[in-house]
């Protein structure tokens, strides 16, 4: 069987969407892939995009794994953690049962990748729809402070933010891959990929 | 004359009109001449047809019965064609699963929903036939295949293609084996790995670069992707493996034991092994060691390769002879072999194949209407011998004796029954018997050694002799036939029995305790026979002596008595009478009858009961001796009463006695002491 020759860049940054069902995973990521915004909302069960982009001047690849907000399986939910190298939590500002459960889904990442600094950022989406807002920032700000980690509100629908949350997590995962730790944690995560040696020229922030 | 007329009758150009115009015009003398000759030619004509008919008879009888031997084997060999074409059926089943299954792959899901269940669990079995070292797999219970297709596995990081596989989903987990490039024969695939659906993580991968129908497996810590031919496989890949996830779920309860226990198997597999980590370095999937090819230098031989074709050949071409003695040597081979998942693999793979065999014997040995009986025993003996073989000696006992069961039945019903009840029987005792003794004496050669499977064979014979005696039943002690035909049937059933003895098999004492009820009941309903007749007759009695008139009618009688067995001439006087009265002899015969029959049917068990009975008898006889001398009416006739109170208590009770004695039994003293009734009686008339 003939191997098809894919030039890929060598760097590859895996994102994981996570989050309670109907929050905008999927509407963000299709923003962010394909720049337009789906109305119509359908439950993801699990899917995957990767991307070419150009992070600081550095090509890179984004992988970034949908998850679904419904999957009912902790031990199957685990496996998806575990894939991934940063986490987007995503929770929507018009609904506080979504914000109380990032708490969860922030235990269950630390739990699954065994490390507090594992690149993350919790994300308000729905600004668009202030309106309707139930999660105030202070409240958001305050829980990711807790958490030692950044608070950022987007909306899928008018593009606010989407990027920034994107590339904001890709340069943490890049500052966290020449961390020792980051890379003894990630090692451990995922045995059998290459080792990331070319992570070493990714530029700082 | 007549022949002439014969001659123009049966001319082929006969004209009827034209004869009768000429025969007219002669006048009534010559049509009268006519009619006689015609007559006679009538009769010529009609016997010569009865001659040619006798003539022809024998060879009518023998076309008859040619015919019907003829319809016979036609039969038969409808029935062997039919058996033949399941055969082929079989067979053609058997090759073709593999390929519904390919079809099953492509032509996806809908097809597998409608297709029935076993079907998916037969293409389990076909596994082991396609893909190496998944014995493990299929060796779990209940486990069904879902949906299977050949994929392409990409690197996770790369999407570069590694190489090809094929994947089964089966009710409670995946299973991934490559292909194998340049391998003949029908293992294309090599196991690598299986996952259980409980925590596997299934990721859609969207087209976004230039991989397309791309899917994720996540099983910590291993990731895998796999590529599908068509937007639509992957679709259905993805559905199915929801699906059965979610299928899985809602019974998850009871599977759970079930996958802690295949784990902890194939844990222990891979523990056995330690060399084989080394051959799968290429393989990253460490949590399933894939079975490696250790100990394939055993398996490697050209015979063992082609052994399980051979046995599918064997089986299908019904040499199980054949077939047997490659079984018996792979598995001598086998226990030289070192342990190893290996060898389980091939070992399963031989053992379907010996249940396809044991299958095929048992079905010989299968009783079927159409079949032909006639094989009799020595035809069972080779399917039995190969069963023995394959060590399922009780299958093979079950099976031999259920086909000896029914050729007794079958050999019974060929009995006809025929008016005399005696006849019958003894027809019946020479079959049942014989049988049983051919399959005793066939049951030793087939089993020897065996000795589990004789009780078998006892527990069998009691319930044929129970059969048996139920037939038996119907025919003697319910068709209302005399005590003495009854006798004669126990006689020769009891005879029949004691051979049996002589092959070491005693079935006596099961038919005596069968037949002791109806003995008892029949012997006690014919006392009650006897004593009403005693009673009749002792109405009627006038005590006159018998009067025959002439000297010559007298001593034709005295003879005819004699021939009984008593002798009458002391009673004779004045010629032509005797002193003994009609009612005595007749109670003197059927007394002795009696006797005869009880003793005929006598056992141990018995001998209280026949002794009671012909007590119980006699003493009615007595009984009416006794008021006849108490009587005023009879005062004349004492002496007479008394001679044949004499008669009946001392010829006739020694005839009984002699009866006795011919028999070897002692005479019971219930009897001796009916007899000295006789001197009582006497002093009633001295008072």
């Amino acid at each position: 069987m003939s191997k098809t020759k894919a030039q890929q860049p060598a760097v590859i940054h895996k994102v994981i969407m996570v989050g309670s069902g109907g929050v905008g995973k999927s509407a963000l990521t299709l923003q962010f892939m394909y720049d337009e915004f789906v109305e119509d909302y359908e439950p993801t069960k699990a899917d995957s995009y990767r991307k070419k982009v150009v992070l600081d001047g550095e090509e890179v690849q984004i992988d970034i794994l949908d998850t679904a907000g419904q999957e009912d399986y902790a031990a199957i939910r685990d496996n998806y953690f575990r894939s991934g190298e940063g986490f987007l939590c995503v929770f929507s500002i018009r609904e506080q049962e979504s914000f109380q459960a990032t708490q969860d889904f922030r235990e269950q990442i630390l739990r699954v990748k065994n490390d507090e600094n594992i690149p993350f950022l919790l994300v308000g989406n729905m600004v668009d729809l202030a309106d309707q807002r139930q999660v105030s920032v202070e409240e958001a700000t305050r829980r990711a402070q807790e958490w030692k980690v950044n608070y950022v509100e987007t909306s899928a629908k008018t593009r606010a933010n989407v990027d920034k949350v994107f590339y904001d997590l890709l340069r943490l995962i890049g500052k966290y891959k020449l961390t020792p730790a980051g890379r003894k944690a990630l090692s451990q995560n995922a045995a059998n990929l290459p080792s990331e040696t070319t992570g070493c020229s990714c530029v700082l922030m | 004359m007549a022949d002439g007329l014969g001659r123009i009758l049966s001319k082929p150009v006969f004209e009827p009109e034209q004869f009768i115009a000429k025969l007219s015009g002669d006048g009534e003398d010559a049509l009268l001449d006519m009619k006689a000759k015609i007559h006679m030619l009538n009769d010529e004509t009609a016997q010569a047809l009865k001659k040619n008919v006798y003539k022809n008879y024998s060879q009518f009888i023998e076309t008859a019965r040619e015919i019907s031997i003829l319809e016979g084997e036609m039969y038969q060999l409808s029935h062997m064609l039919s058996d033949q074409k399941t055969e082929m059926t079989k067979m053609m089943e058997l090759s073709l699963v593999s390929d519904r299954a390919m079809v099953q792959g492509s032509k996806g899901e809908d097809e597998d929903k409608t297709s029935p269940e076993e079907e998916t669990r037969r293409n389990l079995a076909f596994l082991l036939e396609k893909v190496e070292g998944c014995s493990s797999v299929v060796d779990a219970p209940g486990r069904q295949l879902v949906h299977d297709g050949d994929l392409v596995e990409l690197d996770t990081e790369t999407h570069s293609q590694i190489h090809r596989v094929h994947a089964f989903l089966l009710n409670d987990s995946l299973m991934i084996a490559t292909w194998i490039p340049q391998r003949r024969g029908p293992m294309r695939y090599r196991f690598q790995g299986l996952y259980e659906l409980d925590g596997l993580a299934v990721v859609n991968v969207r087209d976004t670069g230039p991989v397309k129908n791309g899917f994720k497996i996540l099983m910590f810590p291993e990731s895998h992707m796999y590529q599908t031919d068509t937007a639509k496989a992957k679709r259905q890949w993805l559905d199915a493996l929801e699906d059965t996830k979610k299928k899985k779920a809602v019974k998850d309860k009871q599977k759970k034991e079930a996958a802690t226990r295949l784990a902890e198997q194939q844990l222990m597999a891979a523990l056995a092994s330690p060399g084989e980590s080394d051959l799968s370095k290429s393989n990253s999937w460490s949590t399933y060691v894939p079975c490696t090819l250790l100990p394939a230098y055993f398996l490697s031989a050209d015979w063992l390769q082609e052994l399980p074709e051979d046995l599918d050949m064997y089986i299908a071409q019904r040499n199980f002879e054949g077939a047997v003695d490659l079984v018996e040597k792979v598995y001598d081979h086998l226990t030289v072999c070192p342990k190893g998942p290996a060898l389980k693999e091939f070992r399963a793979r031989i053992e379907h194949r010996v249940k396809q065999l044991t299958d095929g014997l048992m079905s010989e040995l299968q009783v079927s209407p159409e079949r032909s009986l006639r094989g009799g025993p020595r035809a069972a003996r080779r399917a039995v011998t190969q069963l023995i073989r394959l060590g399922k000696s009780a299958q093979a006992c079950e099976l031999f004796l259920r086909n000896r069961s029914a050729i007794i039945k079958y050999n019974i019903r060929q009995l006809k029954f025929e008016g005399a009840t005696t006849l019958y029987i003894r027809c019946l005792c020479m079959v049942f018997f014989s049988s049983l003794s051919d399959t005793a004496k066939e049951f030793i050669k087939a089993f020897p050694g065996h000795f589990g499977c004789y009780s078998a064979f006892v527990i069998w014979a009691k319930q044929e002799l129970q059969t048996f005696f139920s037939i038996f039943r119907r025919q003697v002690f319910e068709s209302k036939a005399s005590l003495t035909t009854i006798a004669d049937c126990v006689v020769l059933a009891r005879n029949q029995c004691q051979e049996l003895g002589s092959i070491g098999l005693d079935v006596k004492f099961c038919l005596t305790i069968l037949l002791e009820n109806s003995i008892q009941n029949m012997i006690e309903e014919t006392r009650d026979q006897l004593i009403d007749g005693v009673k009749y007759r002792a109405n009627d009695d006038l005590w006159r002596p018998m009067n025959h008139l002439s000297q010559t009618d007298c001593d034709k009688y005295v003879a005819e008595v004699a021939a009984l067995g008593f002798d009458i001439k002391p009673y004779v006087y004045d010629k032509c009478f005797i002193a003994i009265t009609m009612n005595s002899v007749q109670f003197a015969k059927s007394i002795v009858n009696y006797a005869e029959d009880l003793l005929k049917l006598f056992n141990s068990e018995l001998e209280d009961t026949i002794a009671e009975v012909l007590a119980a008898v006699y003493k009615a006889q007595v009984l009416h001796i006794e008021t006849s001398l108490k009587s005023e009416q009879f005062k004349k006739e004492q002496s007479l009463i008394l001679k044949n109170s004499q008669f009946l208590l001392e010829v006739v009770m020694a005839k009984i006695e002699s009866l006795y004695s011919s028999m070897n039994v002692p005479f019971p003293v219930k009897l001796q002491q009916v007899n000295a009734h006789f001197r009582k009686l006497k002093a009633l008339i001295n008072k």
